[in-house]
């Protein structure tokens, strides 16, 4: 319906200027640091795939790897659910804008400052410390705790996304479909699969999506909670490029960011395949 | 489910959502190193008070907003033009445009933080307010094209057309009708693009090495041998309130924030 109109480029050419400059040429940059080995940045050799091929072949790189999707598998499956779980409850409140306001708290929180905020709540003079000690549990820096700590931060972070999206989605199902479903005798299990699944997809690919990539390369909480200890149990591939970046080995610490940005681009590729295809289909 | 079980669930997911926060602001009003004539432990207010003893905190606060507010002015200037072109025409290579932006979107700040270092360093733009505003366009100006679009798109044609009936030129356009017609639109980008940015550390970080310094780099700072954990919670509190204030200006809209165009 939208006429073609090449002159619409004239439109799009400053946020297209500025994300050459800040997003393009930087990507690019390290696209060529990537195939070289950096003393200075004066003085650097061509070495071709040589980072690549280290990292793919280093264990470290497969085990963070493994932590991190390990990871990224244990949050989607705790917040997807109950964010659903959560957002289904609200429906039948009075006030449902008063819970998500709540549940939007932890977003605009700064992120350098949950870490904090959630380590003197498990310390031993804390609010959740102090009644854990009472029965028993002492909040230590062992690998279940610190994993246990950061799964718990994160939910605590990110649930409202889940819960947000997933409410969006559920307001916009006209009422007379639940009505419908009331005349047929719908069980609640098979509203749920064939009238609310169905309409909260799309959220639900967006809330995947973002939910994924932000688990799948958390940093500053993550290291700021055990800096990705102990003996680098909670070392995920962020915490990993930091410290090459923190130890100016630039030409490796360019390879593994080229590395994650692949990773990251074919899981936008692929959603954007699904999206198109859903949006094809309906 | 019956009243009582879900009165009890939504009061152990409002407890789950306050207990950090409430840690947050007992310690803030707590002094938590012997202060002037204060033990440690007792209620005080001279956590509030010693912010504004501090020129590196008080600073802070202004940098905050300085580059903040130069993002949401650069997003929205940037992206208003954008979002109104894909929202009305098709053209060579839109799609591929919406791609690169979701990429730059998802992309972590990490992959790109030591190029935009580098090369920010040779241009003179770290330690400045501008750099950081620049660099946050990176998710920010995605962000604001598709809000912005999303607002355009819910504006009938005609209204366009009878304006260019009418004479009036695209930039014409644009000021006298289609920003007071989408300007709700515009509040809810301004505000999304100012909270990522306000809760970003990772570019502020690297870009603030020496000076300049947010929020929330001035907070690290204050964490040493004999860490005020008081002074930082106290800090860390004011830097909620922006934060609180936008969710009840966009209560109605915040599922726009992570609007995703494919």
């Amino acid at each position: 319906m939208s006429a073609q109109h090449n002159r619409a480029w004239l439109l799009v050419l400053p946020a297209a200027a500025v994300m050459g400059f800040v997003a393009v040429l930087p990507l690019l940059t390290v696209l060529n640091y990537s195939f070289h080995d950096i003393f200075t940045l004066e003085s650097r050799y061509w070495i071709g795939l040589e980072w690549y091929e280290e990292i793919i072949t280093s264990s470290r790189f497969w085990a963070s790897l493994g932590r991190s999707a390990l990871f990224s598998a244990i949050v989607l499956s705790i917040q997807v659910p109950l964010g659903i779980a959560v957002a289904l409850l609200l429906r039948g409140t009075r006030h449902p804008t008063l819970y998500l306001m709540a549940l939007a708290l932890p977003l605009v929180v700064p992120w350098n400052m949950i870490p904090g905020m959630w380590l003197s709540l498990v310390s031993p003079s804390g609010l959740l410390g102090t009644p854990l000690a009472a029965v028993g549990f002492d909040y230590k820096f062992t690998a279940l705790h610190t994993w246990a700590l950061i799964v718990t931060m994160d939910t605590w972070h990110w649930l409202g996304l889940v819960v947000i999206l997933s409410y969006a989605g559920l307001s916009a199902i006209p009422q007379p479909y639940y009505r419908a479903a009331e005349i047929d005798g719908a069980s609640r299990a098979a509203i749920f699969r064939h009238i609310e699944l169905p309409k909260i997809a799309g959220a639900l690919a967006i809330v995947l999506l973002l939910r994924f990539v932000d688990s799948f390369m958390i940093y500053t909480e993550a290291f700021r909670i055990n800096a990705g200890g102990p003996q680098g149990a909670t070392t995920f591939l962020s915490l990993d490029l930091g410290e090459e970046i923190n130890g100016f080995s630039y030409g490796s610490a360019a390879a593994r960011a080229m590395t994650y940005f692949l990773i990251v681009i074919t899981v936008v590729w692929a959603f954007v395949q699904v999206t198109r295809r859903r949006e094809a289909s309906a | 489910m019956s009243r009582a079980p879900r009165m009890l669930a939504l009061a152990a997911l409002l407890l789950f959502i306050a207990l950090p926060l409430v840690q947050t602001v007992v310690l803030s009003f707590t002094a938590t190193l012997p202060l002037d004539g204060v033990e440690p432990g007792q209620f005080t207010l001279l956590n509030y008070a010693n912010i504004f003893q501090s020129p590196a905190l008080v600073a802070s606060i202004g940098n905050s907003f300085l580059y903040v507010s130069l993002n949401v002015a650069l997003c929205l200037a940037a992206g208003l033009p954008a979002a109104y072109a894909f929202s009305r025409y098709r053209f060579t290579g839109d799609k591929h445009l919406l791609f690169a932006m979701l990429a730059f979107r998802v992309t972590p700040p990490v992959v790109l933080s030591l190029p935009i270092f580098i090369l920010f360093s040779k241009l003179g733009l770290v330690n400045s307010p501008v750099g950081i505003a620049l660099v946050h366009c990176v998710f920010n100006l995605p962000v604001a094209i598709w809000i912005l679009e999303s607002f355009i798109s819910a504006v009938p044609h005609e209204f366009d057309e009878t304006a260019f009936l009418d004479g009036q030129s695209l930039p014409g356009f644009f000021f006298s009708k289609l920003i007071p017609a989408i300007a709700p639109g515009i509040g809810v980008a301004a505000f999304f693009c100012f909270i990522f940015s306000w809760v970003e550390v990772v570019f502020a970080r690297i870009l603030t090495g020496t000076g300049g310094k947010p929020i929330t780099m001035a907070i690290n700072a204050l964490f040493s041998f004999r860490t005020d954990i008081g002074l930082v919670m106290a800090m860390t509190v004011v830097s909620l309130l922006p934060g609180v204030l936008m969710i009840v200006f966009v209560r109605r809209h915040i599922a726009r924030g992570f609007v995703i165009r494919t």
